[in-house]
């Protein structure tokens, strides 16, 4: 174990400068974070993950399934994978149960979930396939007319 | 007096071998603010002098025009037969002129730094490469890296000679990746540093630190090739490596002499250090700087009155629920609603149809009237 340094003291250290931050003049000035630790993507002091000794990261792993990212004391980063199931539920429940229900960082249950379900979300294959779009305008049908008889 | 945590050395194999105490330097407090500042003068240190040429913008014998000839009075190129002949010239607005406040090759170039602040400095980015999290926000790759500090066993480093062996050594103790984002990084720098020997640009990757007396010195020629690869002999420690641009936390590898060295070099919280005159550590200011667990110690809260008004919940009425909606909230207002529901009441039709006709005679008052 290395010499630890307070996580109060990391925040005032990191929080101006760090390779983790994003910041945008758009948005109000937005400062967003790309810690892998960070459920919410915010550079702040609850989500940021390399400041507190605690920190959940859910992030994509292989074919459609999602990794939890937890803290070790050491600060290394131990990951569970989990498979793509039918239900999301059961993912949801295995990612309380691992981390929140044992008194892991209670305060990010909801966001780790949330992000658990973007991410199920994001890899369901849309219902109707999206339409082709219609050429509109006279040029637009000319283009696409000609593009078909080179085709032929 | 808390137990002096120990650092596990690595063999250059990658494995654990021995395990040292941590010196006394990595307790150094933490100041960015005294890190930026001193890198900031010391980066300064290295500058040459330019300036512009005295003569530019002065070589013509212009004279001003004077009033009544319709132009300006800025001075004007004499003479005929040229383009250049009636411009104007001199002023710093002129084309072809001399610049405003011509820069001079007497300027403050260097920066006066106080020792005891330089020693401050460097002590805290030892300190501050001690820690795992300021390595990772300073933008290093050490997922794979077994400890931080990293500390290598000195015994086969005098015979490290050659590039791939100090590559085997990297990879061996899990710096490699680190090596492998400064060679993504390698691109080219925009504006004229191109053409004054800056050409490219790429990160920092690890800071070897050896030590001369017993490691040798020819580790820094097989660490010289390897891109971002830096070597330092640990009786000459630089700022600009241990803090590049002025940000903690640089990603350092240190022989195990090296490591040790830092007591004597730096002195320990009790001894003051053998080799700088007059010199010990900065100690920090608090002891115990996690703020969280200062407030809720007992100390402070058997100290600390108790809250004013009790916890507040944020609707103080309770919620306001619809009861149109919500069954039991239109119950307490309307307790009729059972029985009229359970009767179906509401789903009742009007039993005797439409309303009797009124009689012949009433239709004959209206009539006549």
């Amino acid at each position: 174990m290395s010499a630890t340094v307070s996580s109060d003291l990391l925040w005032e250290l990191t929080r101006s400068n760090s390779s983790f931050l994003v910041k945008r003049k758009t948005g109000g000035g937005v400062k967003l974070s790309r810690d892998p630790l960070n459920l919410r993507n915010v550079h702040s002091r609850k989500h940021s993950g390399t400041v507190n000794s605690k920190a959940i990261g859910i992030v994509p792993s292989g074919k459609g399934g999602i990794s939890l990212l937890t803290k070790k004391s050491t600060g290394s980063t131990i990951t569970q994978s989990y498979k793509p199931s039918k239900t999301s539920r059961k993912a949801y429940h295995q990612i309380a149960n691992s981390t929140t229900k044992k008194g892991y960082r209670a305060d990010l249950r909801e966001d780790a979930i949330a992000r658990a379900s973007a991410l199920i979300r994001s890899y369901r294959k849309p219902v109707k396939p999206t339409k082709e779009s219609k050429p509109r305008g006279s040029k637009a049908k000319a283009s696409a007319a000609s593009a078909a008889s080179a085709d032929l | 007096m808390t137990s002096v945590p120990q650092i596990q050395v690595f063999s250059v194999e990658g494995k654990s071998d021995s395990e040292l105490p941590l010196p006394d330097v990595f307790k150094s407090p933490i100041r960015s603010d005294i890190v930026q500042t001193v890198h900031a003068g010391m980066a300064k240190n290295r500058r040459q002098a330019y300036a512009v040429s005295v003569k530019a913008g002065h070589q013509t014998s212009a004279e001003s025009w004077g009033t009544g000839r319709a132009v300006a009075r800025i001075p004007r190129v004499s003479g005929g037969g040229t383009h250049r002949a009636g411009q104007a010239a001199f002023g710093n607005m002129c084309r072809s002129g001399r610049m405003f406040a011509p820069t001079k090759v007497w300027r403050r170039w260097h920066v006066k730094i106080n020792l005891n602040q330089k020693r401050f400095a460097t002590a805290s980015a030892i300190a501050a490469s001690a820690s795992q999290p300021l390595v990772l926000s300073r933008g290093h790759r050490i997922s794979t890296t077994p400890s931080i500090p990293l500390v290598v066993a000195s015994s086969s480093l005098p015979d490290l000679a050659k590039t791939r062996a100090a590559v085997a050594l990297l990879k061996a103790v899990g710096a490699y990746g680190d090596v492998v984002k400064v060679t993504k990084s390698k691109k080219l720098r925009a504006g004229k540093g191109k053409l004054r020997g800056r050409r490219h640009r790429q990160r920092r990757g690890p800071l070897v630190i050896y030590d001369p007396a017993t490691d040798g010195k020819l580790l820094s020629k097989a660490f010289r090739n390897i891109p971002g690869v830096e070597t330092c002999p640990v009786t000459a420690l630089n700022l600009l490596q241990l803090a590049p641009g002025g940000h903690l936390g640089r990603f350092v590898i240190w022989s195990s002499d090296a490591f040790k060295a830092l007591d004597t070099i730096y002195g320990t919280s009790t001894s003051p250090s053998s080799t700088k005159k007059d010199y010990s550590l900065p100690s920090a200011q608090v002891t115990n700087a996690d703020i969280g667990r200062l407030i809720n110690s007992s100390e402070i809260q058997s100290v600390v009155r108790a809250v004013k008004g009790g916890a507040k919940t944020k609707r103080a009425g309770g919620q306001k629920k619809n009861p149109l909606k919500n069954k039991q909230v239109l119950l307490r207002l309307n307790p009729y609603a059972k029985g009229y529901a359970a009767a179906k009441l509401g789903q009742a039709k009007y039993k005797e149809g439409k309303p009797l006709r009124a009689d012949a005679t009433f239709h004959d008052v209206l009539g006549t009237a």
